[in-house]
């Protein structure tokens, strides 16, 4: 693995192609905080449109360009959150506990500069760790052969659909339509035709580029016109106004940015719980830490910094778990997966041995882009601000041509647009009816490898699955075994969390 | 009983859709076998230690019904809002609105090329959703589409319904340069 860590440095270091690297993830970076700073365009709606673009360059400039618009989105959406108590995106609700008090104080600039330094020290520490750990996990993830990996798939798509939706059962429910949707088109073993309904455009299977714009995208933009948009903040209440961050300050806050980058790294490597949950617990945890508590929630630096060094410290680790076993850990990074697949890179044990300096040199990359978010957003804060004014009768039919002309250039195929639509209202109804769609793109992403794998297992089990598993593939039997104890563990969760609040959606 | 309570106990929308999840499952079964191609020969008889295809779509039909089932026991506790109904009319209007120019667009793309069928959707949206600055509206209306068409077109060499306007665009500019660099694959 050392080997192709420093193979990935001479990749991102060709001197032909280092400096265009750079240049889209600034691109990325830019649009990310730009699509950020928006309320009510999220990271994710960021990230579904312009996966396309990414498609037509190669994976070294297209997937690092994604991480930009990642990264800068996290961030991005502390800005109106800070300034006008509007958080840009989920991961910036628990900003808004200290930031708008500290803009009510006249203290705006500070806190959109202890957001920025939080945010990169944030990431840029989680992101080492993420290349620490992608190696020895990703060594260990390749002496796992199909029953394990088969077992592995099961465990976290389990987990994930438990974590994401308020109630259980629907996240199961929604990852059984993935599974079913996988299974349109062929079968990954005998190639025998599946559910095609007669539909020639389908017996490849459902587009999942189309899926993926529809699901995430319009329903977005959806929510966002269910009202006519209406300019209710005014630009005079944008002022990046006060003194600026001192040295001391930041220093004041050093702990609590690493606690939080602790907290925000465990998180991220766990699949399922994502960059709001970070936040909020790297805000509890700050509170519960200081000497005065009492101050949280009235404009204290730390707790904007608490919360902005978690959200962000998520991004890096959720990759170790996408690169070294297939497994997306959230929404975003099932983009991020659309985007592998389609240069013909599936995220998995494989793909480490396969092409383990590429994914390297894409993993340096994201640690350097850090230098670019910082220099970014310092120097853009001001603008950024303003976005929050921009007219959002304009920006959504533009979103919507991005969206369409990102589907239709996948196969220069109309049927793709009508599927793009159907999914775009599947995806608003299920948003209205608390269903929650990850887990069906989880499911009919990894649907497919783990029949795959569960096929192999059969054949390699000549028969008797059950004595093989048990007697042969020990490691296999462990992840069987603590499925259903960890299934139970996320129902009662579930359950506890629905009679205190009714329901956790 | 609490009327809250009354009131969860009843039959909701998770009811309705519980129900429509053990059909699913019920019609998944049925369809199964008229749905997924047989195998011409079979491989070596491999039966017992050969995954067949219809067993994994078998078991996410019994997935339906099982956890179809399950729902179904829990809606009837489950105080969640059709949040569907909560919409009022303007909300109703407007995504049917969006809806229609969604499928109009579809069509203008077609028909009239990504340039001019854009340019007439984000102006007609654009007003709908209250922008009453014309120019900019105009501008924004043709400069954009103009621009996603250049990138898409030229520098990565991908294919949008092309008229009126491909004719009109050069074929190479110096601008494209860098960015056709971008989407040659071989550099690395």
């Amino acid at each position: 693995m050392f080997e192709a860590f420093l193979a990935g440095f001479s990749i991102l270091f060709n001197p032909e192609t280092v400096f265009m690297t750079f240049l889209l993830m600034a691109a990325g970076l830019f649009l990310g905080m730009f699509v950020g700073a928006l309320p009510g365009f999220t990271t994710l709606m960021a990230l579904a449109i312009l996966l396309p673009i990414s498609f037509f360059i190669h994976p070294l400039l297209g997937i690092p360009f994604l991480l930009g618009v990642y990264k800068g989105g996290i961030y991005g959406g502390s800005i109106p959150a800070i300034l006008v108590s509007m958080p840009g995106t989920g991961a910036a609700v628990a900003t808004t506990f200290d930031g708008p008090a500290l803009t009510k104080k006249g203290q705006a600039r500070k806190a959109l500069e202890i957001a920025l330094f939080a945010s990169v020290t944030g990431d840029l520490t989680s992101d080492i760790v993420t290349i620490a750990l992608i190696g020895p996990i990703a060594a260990v993830a390749l002496l796992m052969g199909p029953p394990e990996l088969c077992a592995v798939l099961f465990m976290s798509l389990i987990v994930i659909a438990g974590t994401s939706s308020g109630v259980f059962v629907k996240g199961l429910l929604m990852l059984a339509v993935g599974l079913f949707l996988g299974m349109i088109g062929q079968d990954p073993i005998g190639a025998l035709s599946r559910f095609s309904f007669g539909i020639a455009e389908i017996e490849a299977g459902i587009p999942l580029l189309p899926m993926l714009i529809g699901l995430f995208a319009l329903p977005e933009i959806f929510v966002s016109i269910e009202k006519k948009a209406s300019q209710i903040i005014q630009a005079k209440d944008l002022k990046v106004s006060g003194a600026r961050l001192t040295w001391a300050e930041f220093r004041s806050c050093g702990r609590t940015i690493a606690r939080s980058t602790g907290i925000g790294t465990l998180i991220g490597v766990i699949p399922g719980v994502g960059q709001v949950v970070a936040a909020f617990m790297g805000y509890a945890a700050a509170k519960s830490a200081s000497k005065t508590p009492e101050k949280f929630g009235t404009g204290e630096l730390e707790g904007v910094a608490a919360a902005e060094a978690a959200n962000n410290a998520v991004n890096g680790p959720t990759l170790v778990p996408l690169l070294t076993l297939g497994i997306p850990g959230d929404n975003l990074t099932v983009i991020l997966v659309g985007a592998f697949i389609a240069h013909g890179l599936r995220p998995g044990p494989q793909l480490m041995e396969q092409q383990g300096p590429l994914v390297f040199a894409i993993l340096i990359a994201m640690v350097l882009a850090n230098i670019l978010f910082i220099f970014i957003g310092y120097l853009c804060i001001p603008m950024f601000a303003k976005v929050v004014t921009v007219r959002k009768s304009l920006l959504l039919p533009l979103t919507l041509i991005f969206a369409f002309a990102g589907t239709w250039v996948f196969r220069s195929n109309p049927y793709d647009l009508a599927i793009l639509v159907i999914f775009g209202a599947f995806g608003y109804m299920a948003r209205k009816l608390h269903f929650n769609v990850t887990p069906l793109a989880m499911g009919f992403i990894l649907g497919p490898p783990m029949e795959y794998a569960f096929g192999q297992t059969v054949t390699l089990a000549q028969g008797a699955i059950f004595n093989y598993i048990v007697f042969e593939r020990p490691i296999a039997a462990v992840f069987v075994a603590a499925t259903p104890i960890i299934t139970y563990l996320i129902w009662r969760r579930s359950v506890r969390l629905r009679q205190q609040f009714g329901t956790t959606d | 009983m609490t009327s809250e309570t009354e009131t969860a106990k009843r039959f909701n929308f998770n009811t309705v859709s519980a129900v429509i999840f053990i059909a699913l499952g019920v019609a998944l079964f049925l369809v199964i076998p008229h749905q997924i191609d047989k195998p011409l020969i079979n491989l070596g008889g491999a039966g017992q230690s050969h995954l067949d295809a219809e067993a994994f779509p078998q078991m996410v039909a019994g997935i339906f019904v099982l956890l179809g089932a399950w729902y179904l026991f829990v809606s009837f506790s489950l105080r969640e809002h059709n949040e569907l109904r909560k919409l009022d009319l303007e909300a109703i209007t407007n995504v049917i609105v969006t809806l229609a120019i969604m499928a109009a667009y579809v069509w203008l793309m077609l028909f009239l090329g990504f340039v001019a069928g854009s340019a007439i959707m984000i102006f007609t949206m654009s007003t709908y959703f209250g922008n009453r600055n014309f120019v900019l509206g105009a501008l924004v209306s043709i400069a954009v589409p103009l621009v996603v068409f250049v990138l898409f077109t030229k520098p990565l060499v991908t294919s949008l319904p092309p008229f009126p306007v491909d004719e009109l665009i050069p074929e190479s500019w110096i601008i494209y340069e860098p960015l056709k660099y971008l989407s040659n694959k071989s550099i690395f």
